[in-house]
């Protein structure tokens, strides 16, 4: 039965513990986020200042960062990575922008770019299901192709200064004080959700990342599922591309690069497990802001944004100790871990529980 | 089962029993070199070599060779370490910052000091085995994910190299630097290639002939049964990436005494980290770990740079430069597959991956 393909870890930790360790952790990256917030508030009177609407207007500094994390997180779930997303987002927006210049309608440019967003992924998807290429390998390779795209599409002067309309929606406008960014985030963080915690197929999709062969035993369509998540996180990074455009009303064949890391570290933090398997959508999504009012904080401080990079990198690592600790106290030992990730599956119940 | 999977060796020729008749040995001989990817890379190397130079005669002068190999060596050796990490199952993101790190560190005291060459040659060594062991310490003690560690310190090294710049950069270094950056041991051959191949070899030798060489390829194939086989896989793994930051290191030295400047964002804007993973994986070192070896990534480095040299003359756009890394990066890891030819791939939609069935 379906019990001798399930690793011996699986059994030792119920669902329902393995949820716990989620939701312990979620609350965890909350309670930093209001004591970010707290601390800038507290300690920097220019941030104080600001105001409610002036912090909510912070988010537009980095609500794309989390769009791409939140597709990021869906291809993390299944186990791979996709690390073209930030040379995807560039792409998009100067595609975006092309065409506008071009003379075609704004909105039509922006259908365009998602399009080929999409496509983009596709194409990350076809190698990784089909020639069965580890998906660093691939995205490696892709993220150097999207990023000569775009240089290429954009020329040696990108277009900028888009239509006041577009750049109210995409960029700094608001609905009274909640910016617009902020609502298109909300709609898509509430619908990637939905769809991961929510559907059959989303269950297909974690589980793909906890054990792949389970996962085809229940039925799981693990090939076109996988193909699905690299879709998506090439929508959701073109969906960034566009939004970053319309923030800084100027299309660049680089803007993207600075947003990939940040992006993996929102998923990590949002305690995804990074061999997938493990993690929730919500954390994601707290993530982001956590980090987000970080950097934005930061900056507001004074500080240069290497060194906010740099405070974000730190903070990484010490949530991850702090991560790793907790799952030790909860008997989820790496070992366990590193075995379901490399393939030790065949290894006899007998000899590990030993 | 917990039988040790056997390492294989960089190049392990393809195990054919000897045939008895001469010439057959002799053919098999022949297509078992051409199944190592480091013969393979050397062949595409002559070949696109050849094909410039015939189309373009100013290809095949001295200088542009000369050029060609100086330009790969920095790669090459951070190449080199790369690979000792791959090959243990891991992988170093902060290659970039540590190069730079290096780079700035030894730069400003020999710009402002004067500071001797060999000095700051130690110096190079030092900060970056010092940095290596930061990236040992997180995944090998602490126990995070080598990708996401390497991640943090890389914007943490990152970091900190502006934080050490202060605003200022490395315009200039002393004669005798930039004297040792250009010179050369014959006509074709740069002293710096000679360091850079002097290292390459070391790492050979290195994982082929010490018991903690061998213990590398071990614990990347299989981590668990290396524990078992009393492999200290920690301490073997701290190693790695203790090696990687001191070649990084050796790198930003070589950068600086061939560029001969240094900035905030040395070593992270020429995309060190991606170049020296490309590196690795065109010379046939696969990201699973326990396959491949430092002569293919310092091959890969030189075919690399030629490549990138010949999209020159064939007056290509510079910025189509990434592209032609990324093409070569899926070129190698397609050709990577063994067996299941991709026509057959391409027939079947969605085909579930062997390996899923156990």
């Amino acid at each position: 039965m379906s019990l001798s393909v399930t690793s011996p870890a699986a059994r030792r930790a119920p669902a329902r513990t393995a949820g716990r360790q989620e939701t312990i952790w979620v609350a965890t990256v909350a309670v930093l986020l209001v004591a970010v917030l707290a601390y800038f508030c507290l300690a920097v009177p220019d941030f104080r200042q600001l105001g409610a609407s002036g912090v909510l207007a912070l988010c537009e500094g980095f609500l794309f960062t989390g769009l791409i994390a939140l597709g990021e997180a869906l291809v993390i779930f299944t186990g791979e990575i996709d690390i073209s997303t930030g040379a995807m987002s560039s792409l998009s927006g100067i595609v975006m922008a092309a065409l506008w210049q071009q003379g075609l309608n704004i909105w039509l440019a922006v259908v365009v770019a998602l399009v080929i967003s999409a496509l983009g992924g596709a194409i990350n998807g076809l190698f990784v299901t089909r020639f069965g290429i580890a998906s660093l390998l691939v995205t490696l390779g892709t993220q150097f192709i999207f990023g000569s795209i775009a240089t290429a599409v954009g020329g040696n002067s990108p277009p900028y200064n888009f239509p006041k309309s577009f750049v109210d929606f995409a960029g700094t406008g608001s609905v009274g004080p909640v910016p617009d960014q902020l609502v298109g985030f909300a709609v898509i963080a509430a619908i990637v959700w939905v769809v991961v915690a929510r559907t059959r197929y989303g269950r297909g999709l974690v589980l793909i990342g906890y054990n792949r062969a389970a996962s085809r035993y229940s039925g799981v369509n693990v090939q076109r599922t996988l193909f699905s998540a690299f879709v998506a996180s090439g929508l959701l990074a073109g969906a960034a591309g566009i939004f970053v455009s319309g923030y800084y009303n100027a299309a660049r064949d680089d803007i993207g690069d600075s947003l990939l890391l940040p992006a993996i570290t929102v998923v990590v933090l949002g305690g995804v497990d990074i061999f997938g398997g493990k993690g929730r959508v919500s954390g994601v999504i707290i993530a982001t802001f956590l980090l987000g009012f970080l950097f934005q904080g930061m900056l507001i401080e004074g500080n240069s944004s290497l060194t906010a990079t740099m405070v974000g990198g730190i903070v990484l690592v010490l949530c991850l100790i702090l991560k790793i600790a907790l799952d030790r106290r909860a008997g989820v030992h790496l070992r366990d871990v590193l075995k379901r990730r490399f393939g030790v599956a065949q290894q006899s119940p007998a000899v590990s529980d030993a | 089962m917990t039988t040790l999977s056997t390492p294989s060796a960089p190049a392990t020729p393809a195990p054919g029993a000897g045939p008895l008749v001469p010439g057959a040995a002799l053919g098999s001989v022949a297509i078992g070199l051409l199944r190592r990817r480091e013969v393979q890379l050397l062949v595409a190397i002559v070949g696109l070599f050849a094909l410039c130079t015939a189309l373009h005669p100013q290809f095949g002068v001295t200088s542009n060779i000369a050029f060609i190999l100086a330009d790969s060596v920095t790669i090459m050796i951070v190449a080199t370490g790369q690979t000792i990490v791959v090959l243990g199952r891991g992988i170093d993101l902060s290659v970039s910052p540590v190069l730079g790190i290096a780079v700035i560190a030894i730069g400003f005291p020999a710009q402002d000091n004067n500071l001797n060459i060999w000095l700051a040659l130690l110096l190079a060594l030092i900060i970056g085995a010092g940095l290596g062991m930061g990236n040992g310490f997180l995944v090998s003690v602490v126990g995070i994910p080598p990708i996401i560690a390497t991640l943090a310190t890389l914007t943490i090294y990152g970091g900190w190299q502006f934080i050490i710049c202060g605003g200022e950069s490395v315009v200039s270094v002393p004669a005798t630097y930039s004297n040792f950056g250009n010179a050369n041991l014959l006509p074709v051959v740069p002293w710096l290639l000679v360091i850079g191949v002097g290292a390459v070899a070391a790492a050979y030798l290195f994982l082929t002939r010490t018991v903690t060489g061998r213990s590398i390829y071990a614990v990347g194939s299989n981590a668990d049964a290396a524990f078992r086989a009393g492999i200290p896989v920690r301490r073997i793994l701290f190693t790695t990436y203790v090696i990687c930051g001191f070649l990084a290191g050796l790198a930003g030295f070589i950068y600086l005494c061939q560029i001969g400047s240094g900035t905030s964002t040395s070593g992270s804007d020429s995309n060190t980290n991606l170049m020296s993973i490309a590196a690795a994986l065109i010379g046939g070192t696969t990201l699973l770990g326990g396959r491949g070896g430092p002569v293919g990534s310092a091959l890969g480095a030189v075919f690399l740079s030629e490549a990138l040299q010949a999209m020159i003359s064939f007056r290509i756009n510079e910025l189509w430069d990434p592209a032609g890394v990324g093409v070569l990066i899926l070129i190698a890891v397609v050709a990577d597959r063994k067996g299941a030819p991709v026509r057959q791939l391409l027939r079947q939609p969605f085909r579930q991956p062997a390996r899923a069935v156990q």
